[in-house]
């Protein structure tokens, strides 16, 4: 037979825990991602030059660096100079919240200097408080506006956590790896992992592209 | 009638090494309806945006209705509710209906119930002449009725004065006299009124002055007929020629 698909439901158990580390992990890096993205975000508007200009830096830096490279740092240098090994998972997550911080980081800058001048200062010509006018006004527009970045990119990193196979960590990639060396059976492993991502992803995309429609029509993107 | 709504003492505004308002010095009395007209850079937007503390200044003064913008005991939160301001690109807040825009301030800022803020919508979206628009989106609206709402989402607060910064310069030329007529009216009730405007139909009707600033600085000042009529400055004059 040349699709031999019991070889994927007799290790099914096996995969799928593989595949609740994936989403372990990629929860962690969305989470920390996410949470030190907005900082970072808020550090690139900052007016001051102490703020500005060392997270710029360490965005410009992080951005133009492959993420292997920083996975590899974390888990082969990083314990050199803090004296202890970390455990692959862990590293992982810190290496993940770390780049995508950067990258959450662009789009919340994006979205915080999308909103005009003029658009604040209406807000602030009827009265409403700073807090107001943030929790309000410019907050829930900022959101609407990222929504999809935010999604698109969560996706990718969803898919790029599929990375910390090199650090051998057991994710979803890495099980399928496992289970092809003693089954040598690439092709409907291989094949079964890539409609797992695709299925995952599509589901992300299209509520991506439903916000998306949905703000253009109010006009708000 | 003599009762002076906004005081402008002296004020001068720098952007860096830019001096954009420059030894400024105007008496809006109650009531009073001010043309500010001028090339664009000639600080008349930076102006308008200090009087209701949107720009901070380095010298001088501004006093609105007995309070001093730079005394620091002022809230100028509480000061803002006092003066409402429209702006040119109308600035509704996207993600809420005609309504929400209007009522969000009395709500936030007034502690006002829900039912009294929307009365109070309903009433201002009947009087600029689009009821039927309460639950539409700005983006469903046209420029002049997105407008005319951003003229009743300040309004709803019920404010001594209104800043006006070129209300019509973004609006097409069929849409430009549903606004003006909402601020013809408007002036005519006897609200104060400060106007970065270039309509002259507007002016001629309503101004109790016009006031032309060139490089921060006011160059003259007068009636409609003493300005355009009897225009004083060559700077007036070459503006003049432009616009007319």
């Amino acid at each position: 037979m040349f699709f031999d698909y019991h070889v994927i439901i007799e290790n099914l158990p096996y995969l799928l825990q593989g595949l609740v580390v994936t989403f372990k992990l990629a929860g962690l890096a969305l989470a920390g991602g996410i949470f030190f993205g907005m900082l970072v975000g808020l550090g690139r508007i900052s007016q001051r030059n102490l703020i500005y200009y060392p997270v710029s830096a360490f965005v410009n830096f992080l951005r133009n660096i492959p993420l292997i490279i920083i996975i590899f740092w974390v888990y082969f240098i990083l314990p050199i100079m803090v004296g202890r090994n970390i455990d692959p998972f862990l590293a992982a997550a810190l290496a993940f919240i770390i780049f995508e911080s950067t990258y959450f980081g662009e789009i919340f800058r994006a979205g915080y200097q999308s909103i005009s001048k003029d658009m604040v200062g209406s807000a602030y010509a009827t009265g409403l408080t700073y807090w107001q006018v943030a929790r309000y006004v410019t907050i829930p527009i900022a959101f609407r506006r990222m929504l999809p970045s935010l999604i698109t990119q969560s996706i990718i990193t969803f898919q790029d956590t599929s990375l910390a196979f090199v650090i051998g960590l057991h994710e979803f990639v890495t099980r399928a790896n496992v289970v092809n060396n003693l089954e040598y059976r690439s092709i409907e492993i291989y094949s079964f992992v890539a409609v797992v991502f695709l299925i995952l992803c599509y589901i992300g995309s299209r509520i991506s592209l439903h916000f998306e429609t949905k703000y253009r029509k109010a006009n708000v993107l | 009638m003599n009762e002076v709504m906004i005081d402008i003492r002296n004020l001068s505004k720098w952007f860096g090494d830019f001096k954009v308002l420059s030894n400024v010095n105007e008496t809006v009395k109650k009531g009073q309806t001010i043309v500010l007209c001028g090339p664009s850079g000639s600080g008349k937007s930076t102006l308008l945006r200090c009087v209701n503390g949107l720009e901070p200044f380095q010298e001088g003064e501004v006093v609105v209705d007995g309070t001093s913008l730079t005394d620091p005991q002022t809230n100028l939160n509480q000061l803002r509710q006092k003066i409402g301001m429209v702006f040119q690109r109308f600035e509704l807040y996207p993600h809420m209906t005609a309504k929400q825009n209007i009522t969000l301030a009395p709500r936030k800022v007034r502690n006002m119930s829900q039912k009294a803020a929307d009365n109070k919508a309903s009433e201002l979206l009947k009087r600029i002449g689009i009821p039927e628009k309460a639950d539409d989106y700005p983006a469903n609206l046209s420029g002049g009725q997105q407008q005319r709402v951003a003229i009743a989402r300040a309004l709803a607060m019920e404010p001594k004065a209104m800043l006006f910064d070129e209300p019509t310069s973004a609006l097409d030329p069929e849409m430009i006299k549903e606004v003006l007529d909402v601020m013809i009216a408007l002036a005519k009730e006897g609200m104060t009124m400060v106007c970065v405007t270039h309509e002259m139909g507007f002016a001629r009707e309503v101004a109790d002055e016009i006031i032309f600033m060139d490089e921060g600085e006011i160059v003259e000042r007068g009636t409609y007929e003493d300005f355009f009529k009897n225009p004083q400055s060559e700077r007036a004059k070459d503006f003049l020629e432009h616009i007319l």
